[in-house]
């Protein structure tokens, strides 16, 4: 498997796990689930700094001294206008120049808005971010957000924090054949199993954040999916069996039967 | 100086720049992203960025997300 890297934006990564920080019951289960993972490549929101409590803790405090690649996210904006002004904010950091947009305007469904989307993407390809786009499970939105110049490509497996698994695998089997760049598949994963589906359906990796963090012992989960992860690329690679409808013997030819 | 910082009204005394801002609220060392009037600041820019009475100042920083 040594040889089965990933680059994105340049930089070649041996996991493909992206995994989320948010929702983990604590930081040490998070730096231990992190750990569990392999993972690395880790997603964060950018937020208001509360004033009135400055002696809150930054997640960064917990993962120093690790050589990880940071991926912020624009979640809470509502248009592209908003996405590009967090990714810029992200960008002052220093960290990373890395760029998940994240669009949403649905409250009750968090599905993204693919064309505002789309601008974004275009927006921020121009002044050098290397960006993922969270989008639609749509193999027209996909392509267009590759032509745009993203690094990778990020579809939704089914609505945030759902863990619904996978609902359109044709359309996921599509935007693979016809991609281009990696395909991450970003949101909707509940399971293990989700997982393997979804690196079966030839994706490139995986972001998950509350399928992990949120398990009742989300340690274990996280080590969990990453064996899921190795274990559908390897099938993946390997070449499953066509499905037929009727039976066919292991044992060979008929002829050969003790009758 | 009365400034707007985060949507919220704050006085500070004494202070010049965004950088003394900063320091006045405590946040020194820390990963915090600054902008001010909408443009974003990297920490080189926070000294010689002077502040003015009801300047808009946003103070942010990398949180838990997916």
């Amino acid at each position: 498997m040594h040889t089965d890297s990933l680059t994105i934006g340049g930089r070649t990564l041996t996991s493909r796990f992206f995994i989320g920080t948010g929702l983990f019951p604590n930081p040490y289960v998070q730096k231990e689930a992190i750990k569990a993972s392999g993972a690395e490549v880790l997603t964060f929101a950018i937020r208001r700094i509360n004033l009135a409590s400055t002696e809150d803790d930054s997640i960064l405090q917990h993962l120093e001294g690790e050589n990880y690649v940071y991926l912020p996210n624009t979640s809470g904006a509502r248009n592209a206008d908003e996405a590009v002004r967090i990714a810029r904010l992200a960008r002052a950091s220093g960290l990373s120049d890395w760029i998940k947009v994240e669009i949403s305007v649905n409250e009750r469904t968090l599905l993204p808005d693919p064309i505002e989307t789309l601008k974004a993407t275009e927006q921020l390809v121009k002044e050098g971010f290397t960006v993922l786009p969270y989008t639609s499970d749509d193999p027209v939105i996909c392509k267009r957000l590759e032509e745009a110049g993203a690094a990778a490509v990020m579809p939704g497996a089914a609505p945030i924090g759902t863990g619904l698994g996978i609902l359109n695998p044709y359309n996921l089997g599509l935007i693979v054949e016809e991609a281009g760049v990696p395909i991450i598949v970003d949101a909707g994963l509940g399971s293990a199993s989700d997982v393997t589906q979804a690196m079966e359906l030839g994706v490139s990796g995986v972001l998950m954040n509350t399928p992990v963090a949120k398990a009742k012992d989300p340690v274990r989960m996280a080590r969990a999916m990453s064996l899921a992860i190795e274990a559908g690329r390897l099938s993946y690679l390997a070449g499953r069996i066509g499905k037929k409808r009727y039976a066919s013997a292991s044992s060979g030819l008929d002829a050969f039967k003790l009758k | 100086m009365e400034l707007v910082i985060n949507g919220e009204k704050q006085h500070l005394e004494l202070v010049g720049t965004i950088q003394d801002v900063i320091e006045k609220l405590g946040l020194t060392g820390k990963p915090v992203v600054a902008e001010a009037d909408g443009k974003v600041l990297t920490a080189e820019l926070w000294t010689e960025t002077s502040v003015y009475p009801g300047m808009k100042i946003e103070l942010v920083h990398f949180v838990g997300g997916g």
